[in-house]
């Protein structure tokens, strides 16, 4: 116990010492560990020139399938024949040889009914007539159409249903208005997950599940000079991804939210910006 | 005993037919014959030790018959079938093979370079993909390292276990999307599996 009892306390006096940032790689062992962070959350919240932000990737995951390339389209005709060449005949498909046997035999000049097993005097139904029928009820379910064509604007999150969509929103981050994912400052006293949780809060009826408490991705900028006089360099600020429960959302401000394809982000974020979202958010 | 052998023997012939137990009698080695004088069962014998030996014997009877029963009973129980791995009878049915129309040379062609093609553009995709995975868990890891530079104990909120999020449920994409204040009608089976106790 002597011997690795000295190797801890070295970094902890490193720690008292020296910034708030680390260096050393430490082991988790659990006598050292509350100290430990005692003495750092100290020092963050002190000595760290950064402002911490909780922002929230919303995702309006797919609600169809996607349609297919020519090749994939080639590709499926291809292995349905295959298949069907491969096959032995169904039941129904013997019932409709059957009955076109029958068919045929009845047209013949010498047929006499009686020769016929278990024809007996029911009316038959054949394979045939019970396809027209499955086909009729068929044509009665009217599915909702696939495609809402180009009168949805950015603003609703019913407009590409086969693509993720994730939302942004215009927020002012100094002076300007920008095109951000929807980010909130962190408070003292709570987890970064619940920022972001605070920040889905300000749009209404919004129900998500948030992916996990790892942040999935991060991006650090500097305020403009003017600003930097309250001890504050720049923020740094965590995304969380979140999934999009239910699809009903009623759409408030239109100029102010957008629902946004991955290819269709670079309309809106700054590059720099951009750069760093453009890696989590996942075009499936 | 020639002149009384010579009529037994008359005897036994005419009424062979009928008398099968009593030439049966005659030639169990209790009875000498049938004209000697009838005595009860020969008492040469030892008496029988009804006290002593029998419950012993009894009790032997009976174990062994456990015993017996025992290794009938250790016999494993039958495996319950696997119905995936029983081809039905119906698929050796020769009636159901389907005519298949010769393959033209053009045709054999055309699918041999679309198989081709197929393969290559599922590896180009599978490579995106990963490559994909790859950047976005490379993002989170460096986004956790820049929060334990900020803060150990967000750090470790953040890496801690989510109990909220299991058992996630999703509604995956369909080919067309769901009908809003839809009412799907009544959908009525009869559940015809196979239940089977060992």
């Amino acid at each position: 116990m002597a011997a690795p009892f000295r190797c801890i306390y070295r970094p902890l006096w490193r720690v008292i010492t020296g910034s708030g940032r680390l260096t050393v790689g430490m082991r988790n062992i659990s006598f050292t560990e509350n100290h430990f962070s005692a003495t750092n959350h100290k020092t963050a919240s002190v000595g760290s020139p950064w402002t911490l932000h909780g922002a929230v990737c919303l995702q309006r995951l797919p609600v169809i399938s996607q349609d297919r390339n020519p090749i994939e389209e080639e590709f499926s005709g291809l292995m349905q024949q295959m298949e069907l060449e491969r096959s032995l005949l169904s039941d129904h498909e013997l019932r409709l040889l059957e009955d076109a046997a029958r068919m045929s035999r009845k047209q013949e000049e010498d047929y006499d009914s009686d020769e016929e097993e278990d024809y007996g005097d029911k009316e038959i139904v054949t394979a045939q007539d019970l396809e027209d029928a499955w086909e009729q009820k068929l044509k009665q379910f009217h599915p909702a159409q696939r495609s809402n064509g180009d009168k949805l604007d950015v603003s609703s999150s019913e407009r590409c249903l086969a693509d993720s969509l994730v939302l942004l929103i215009k927020q002012d981050v100094g002076s300007q208005k920008v095109w951000l994912l929807p980010q909130v400052q962190w408070k003292a006293g709570e987890t970064l997950r619940q920022t972001a949780e605070r920040a889905l809060a300000h749009l209404p009826d919004v129900k998500a599940t948030f992916l996990g408490n790892a942040p999935c991705g991060f991006y650090k900028y500097k305020y403009p000079k003017d600003i930097q006089k309250e001890g504050s360099v720049g923020a740094k600020v965590f995304f969380f991804k979140a999934v999009m429960c239910s699809p009903n959302h009623l759409p408030l401000e239109k100029n102010s939210f957008a629902w946004v394809k991955k290819d269709e982000l670079k309309d809106f974020l700054t590059p720099e910006y951009l750069k760093q979202v453009n890696r989590f958010i996942m075009s499936l | 005993a020639g002149i009384v052998c010579r009529t037994l023997s008359r005897v036994v012939s005419s009424q062979t037919s009928c008398c099968s137990s009593v030439v049966s009698v005659r030639h169990s080695h209790w009875f000498t014959s049938i004209l000697s004088p009838k005595t009860s069962v020969p008492l040469r014998a030892e008496p029988k030790k009804k006290k002593k030996v029998d419950p012993r014997r009894e009790q032997m009877m009976k174990e062994r018959l456990k015993k017996k029963l025992k290794k009938l009973e250790r016999v494993p129980p039958e495996l319950i079938p696997i119905e995936d791995f029983i081809t039905t009878a119906k698929c050796f049915d020769e009636t159901r093979v389907r005519e298949v129309p010769k393959l033209s040379f053009e045709e054999t062609e055309r699918r041999a370079l679309l198989l081709k093609h197929w393969s290559r553009y599922k590896f180009s995709q599978h490579q995106a993909e990963m490559a994909e995975i790859k950047e976005a868990l490379e993002a989170q890891r460096q986004a956790l390292e820049e929060l334990k530079i900020e803060s150990e104990d967000l750090y470790k909120a953040a890496i801690g276990p989510d109990t909220d999020l299991f058992p996630f449920q999703h509604q995956g994409p369909c080919y067309t999307p769901p009908i809003p204040n839809y009412e799907a009608p009544d959908g009525k089976y009869n559940d015809i599996t196979r239940v089977y106790t060992q």
